[in-house]
């Protein structure tokens, strides 16, 4: 039997301890593989992160066993978990040092024009009266706190660590930001700038 | 870092004005995308139109920087395996 073929779900669940056992070992070592596809290249993985990489995945594959909905492979699944669990363990790493009164001090900044200059699109009027009612709504529509999770998120910081910096959960901090995002949009809105307009006319 | 370091960039105004134009009410969350994510790498790879819930990954992936990441990493590991 290929690994294509195995009953992933099936076999990790056998009562047989043997069956059992050799399906963990199976998963784990395809786990790992794809890993070192994925992060081939970076100076900062090891094969001894790999491996850690793949022990914590393969945890957390087994834990969530009854979320598996059968809508695509079962490896394909497990993959994505892998991946989730590798990147935001490197993101984490990178970005441990910051500190929330930094990022909310940034973020008060926001609202400054020097910190976006009025032509920072260019000199097109359309443009110029864009950010100009995007630092309007910055400065009046948004909380300290969501203008500095915008500030996080535009600096490519990891999502764990806007939700650990803010002291909040995870969904509490995706609902946050995407109040955020909706209080901004609705402002360019009243403004006479659609969504459309700026996916046709902003194309950046 | 230097007053004119804290600047946003022409990339970062660009990045917000962009994040703006694709939001809507209702949008997966990280959570939501990693559910549905493995489907429509699998339907990407095969060419198959995706439905409307996968969509939805579509949309989460165009906003959310980390989780295309790992969406591109999940599909440099399935294009190897073809």
């Amino acid at each position: 039997m290929t690994q294509n073929e195995i009953n992933w779900p099936a076999a990790l669940r056998a009562t047989d301890s043997g069956e059992q056992a050799a399906a963990v070992r199976a998963l784990r070592e395809q786990l790992q593989n794809g890993l070192r596809i994925a992060l081939n290249g970076r100076s900062d993985v090891s094969e001894a992160h790999l491996e850690d990489f793949a022990q914590e995945s393969l945890l957390r594959v087994l834990d969530r066993l009854d979320q598996f909905q059968g809508r695509s492979k079962f490896t394909t699944w497990a993959q994505a978990i892998a991946l989730n669990v590798a990147f935001t363990e490197l993101r984490r790493k990178r970005w441990q040092d910051v500190s929330l009164d930094a990022l909310m001090a940034d973020g008060e900044r926001m609202t400054e024009p020097a910190m976006i200059a009025d032509d920072v699109l260019g000199a097109d009027e359309d443009r110029t009266r864009l950010v100009a009612t995007l630092r309007h709504a910055i400065e009046n529509d948004l909380t300290p706190k969501q203008r500095a999770a915008i500030l996080g998120e535009l600096r490519e910081m990891p999502f764990d660590q806007i939700v650990e910096l803010l002291g909040t959960s995870r969904s509490a901090a995706y609902k946050m930001l995407h109040d955020a995002r909706r209080a901004l949009k609705q402002r360019l809105h009243e403004a006479g700038i659609t969504g459309a307009d700026i996916q046709n006319a902003f194309n950046l | 870092m230097k007053p004119e370091d804290q600047r946003l960039t022409r990339e970062q105004v660009g990045s917000i004005v962009k994040m703006l134009g694709l939001t809507t009410d209702r949008e997966f969350n990280c959570g939501e995308c990693l559910q549905h994510v493995s489907e429509f790498a699998e339907f990407q790879l095969a060419s198959k139109p995706v439905g409307e819930v996968i969509s939805k990954v579509e949309q989460h992936l165009a906003l959310c920087p980390e989780c295309r990441e790992e969406y591109e990493a999940l599909m440099k590991i399935l294009k190897a395996g073809q």
